[in-house]
């Protein structure tokens, strides 16, 4: 079986050759579930295409029934009943999107941008507090846990205390009260 | 009266009984027992004798398509084979009058052809009930097959629609008609459920240099049905001019068994084929041409289907609609006749000026220029055949199958049918619900 691999990143504007299957077993059975490989994304042969479209990051309902409007899939067509020409458009319509890490990069360097810029929203991301004006006296927990870690995990400026305090973006709470 | 004198244990077990003294052991009674089941054979405990696992699968192929019960293992005190009623066969020949109020087997073949194992409406049920497919032979049933074959010599210049409540029977009523049709020789196009049609559950795509979308694979299996019913039929009419279809041509000589059969071959002319057989058997004077369609009423809904542009398309989008949209809409038939019957199941898929034209509001005594000129009531281009509830003499003929069929275990009196008959308001479905209730 051969395996196609495709880099993150770049965006797949080739056309699909073939899909890879790929057999799984299942942990509650000794059936075999096979799954399409496309683009990166596991997707399981099984579900009907706009529910399946969705395990793509940065595709849901909405943009799911569109593409599969736009490429005339009926409701309850499955991934598996796809001919290998139907599988090639929807690989070219997903190609021409931003999704999966394109769009992580994109979301990513949009927050960077702001943090860059000296925005409120920017320090509130850097604080890994709530942006859009929530109150951080009680809950705030899912800010605190994931608000900055794209800043993290994708920033190119190295983050350490020194270019904190010279980029002049960090400012702790307490920060003014001991200045 | 227990003597006071002196206290003595009488000797017999009735005595004892009698002098109130209670036994204080029950195992003679327990071993009288024992000796008396040492006949019967013991119940093996450590497995089922009756009911079996259902086997792997997913959830889709276990429920529904078997049951979990072994029949051959089953205790046949308690599972018995149902009784299976002689009927005769309705056809052309066994359509009269003197068949009303009785139930008829409908041709299994003709069903297999036409719906490959399912079946129209909510008929599963009564056909599981029954061990075979069998309808009630109405009076209303008799005046159809009497306007058929008149119409078989000359055709009215509008279709015709069942209408009626929800279980009235309507889908019946046209089952029944398309298997007296497909018997009198007629060529019989009939769809048992148009539902596939608009729900999104098929496929479908744009038409080639055209505004319309096209569902090959509806239309494949509608000219199988038709060619599988009405082979003997479409073998006498013949084209009568030439004909193309893509690549191939068909002389005149030939006949429109030899067109289906041309479109069958290749999936993308089977629109083109349906065309043209609906356009040469539409004029054609040979052989009367029965078109049936049940839910009908989704030839004007919008359908669950979108265009490209993710818009809902309305069902004259799609030129399998188109295809017989023409039929009720003025355009008769040399010899033959158009009936369609509705369906209220999918409220979505009926829409509300066609249902407000089926059931228009009580006439109001005064003029008002207004409502004369509101669109939603207006005149039909079809004829509206409504399909009354159950006479006594047929909710009599009903509860008698259904005794026969053992549906029913009680006998049937007038007393039970008129209950059943006034509780249902006449209705057919909610009689057999009303009876199977606690199945």
């Amino acid at each position: 079986m051969d395996v196609i691999l495709f880099r993150y990143g770049q965006p797949a504007r080739f056309l699909l050759q073939f899909a890879t299957i790929i057999p799984l077993y299942s942990s509650y059975s000794l059936l075999i579930t096979s799954m399409l490989h496309l683009l990166g994304v596991n997707l399981p042969d099984q579900k009907v295409v706009s529910v399946a479209l969705t395990y793509f990051y940065g595709i849901g309902p909405l943009t799911a029934r569109k593409i599969c409007s736009r490429l005339s899939f009926h409701k309850e067509c499955k991934l598996s009943e796809l001919t290998e020409g139907q599988l090639n458009q929807l690989s070219g319509v997903l190609s021409e999107m931003t999704i999966e890490n394109d769009l992580k990069r994109q979301v990513a360097a949009n927050v960077q941008h702001l943090r860059q810029i000296g925005t409120y929203v920017g320090k509130r991301h850097a604080m890994g507090l709530p942006v859009h004006g929530q109150r951080t006296r009680g809950n705030s927990v899912t800010a605190k846990k994931l608000n900055g870690k794209m800043l993290r995990k994708y920033s190119t400026v190295a983050d350490t205390a020194f270019t904190r305090q010279a980029m002049g973006m960090f400012q702790s709470p307490l920060s003014k009260h001991q200045n | 009266m227990i003597s006071a004198t002196k206290f003595t244990q009488p000797a017999s077990k009735a005595a004892r009984h009698f002098a109130g003294i209670r036994l204080l052991s029950s195992s003679p009674i327990v071993a009288a027992e024992k000796n008396a089941n040492s006949s019967r054979p013991k119940a093996d405990r450590t497995q089922s004798m009756a009911f079996t696992k259902k086997e792997a699968g997913s959830k889709r192929t276990r429920s529904g398509t078997s049951t979990s019960v072994n029949l051959s293992a089953a205790n046949p005190a308690y599972y018995t084979d149902p009784p299976k009623p002689k009927l005769d066969l309705l056809s052309k020949d066994t359509a009269t009058a003197s068949r009303l109020n009785t139930f008829m087997q409908i041709d299994d073949g003709f069903l297999q052809n036409t719906g490959k194992g399912r079946y129209p409406g909510h008929l599963a049920a009564d056909f599981k009930l029954f061990g075979k497919p069998a309808l009630l032979y109405r009076q209303v049933t008799q005046t159809l097959v009497d306007q058929m074959a008149q119409n078989a010599e000359t055709a009215p210049k509008r279709a015709t629609v069942l209408d009626g409540q929800n279980g009235a029977g309507k889908s019946a009523e046209l089952l029944k008609l398309a298997t007296v049709a497909a018997t009198s020789g007629h060529i019989v196009i009939y769809a048992l459920s148009t539902l596939p049609w608009v729900n999104s559950s098929r496929p479908y795509g744009p038409g080639y240099k055209s505004d319309l979308f096209v569902q090959h694979e509806l239309v494949n299996e509608l000219l199988r049905s038709v060619v599988a019913v009405s082979r003997d039929a479409l073998n006498k009419v013949p084209l009568g001019r030439s004909v193309t279809l893509g690549k191939k041509t068909l002389e005149s000589e030939k006949t429109l068994a030899d067109l289906i059969d041309l479109g069958l071959q290749t999936p993308s002319l089977a629109h083109d084929a349906l065309d043209q057989l609906l356009d040469i058997a539409r004029t054609q004077t040979v052989v009367p041409v029965f078109i049936g369609l049940d839910e009908v009423n989704t030839l004007w809904c919008q359908t669950s289907y979108r265009d490209q542009e993710d818009n809902i398309l309305p069902a004259n989008r799609f030129r399998l609609a188109r295809s017989f949209l023409p039929f009720f809409e003025g355009q008769g038939l040399a010899k033959g006749w158009v009936v369609g019957a509705t369906s209220y199941a999918e409220v979505r898929f009926m829409p509300k000026d066609l249902k407000t034209k089926l059931n228009p509001p009580p006439a109001i005594p005064i003029a008002n220029p207004d409502l004369v000129r509101d669109p939603g009531v207006g005149e039909l281009s079809f004829d509206v055949l409504k399909v009354e509830r159950l006479s006594s003499a047929e909710a009599w003929g009903l509860m008698q199958f259904y005794q026969k069929a053992n549906i029913v275990t009680t006998p049937v009196t007038e007393g039970l049918v008129a209950k059943k008959w006034v509780y249902a308001n006449g209705n057919p479905r909610q009689m057999f619900a009303g009876v199977t209730t606690y199945f």
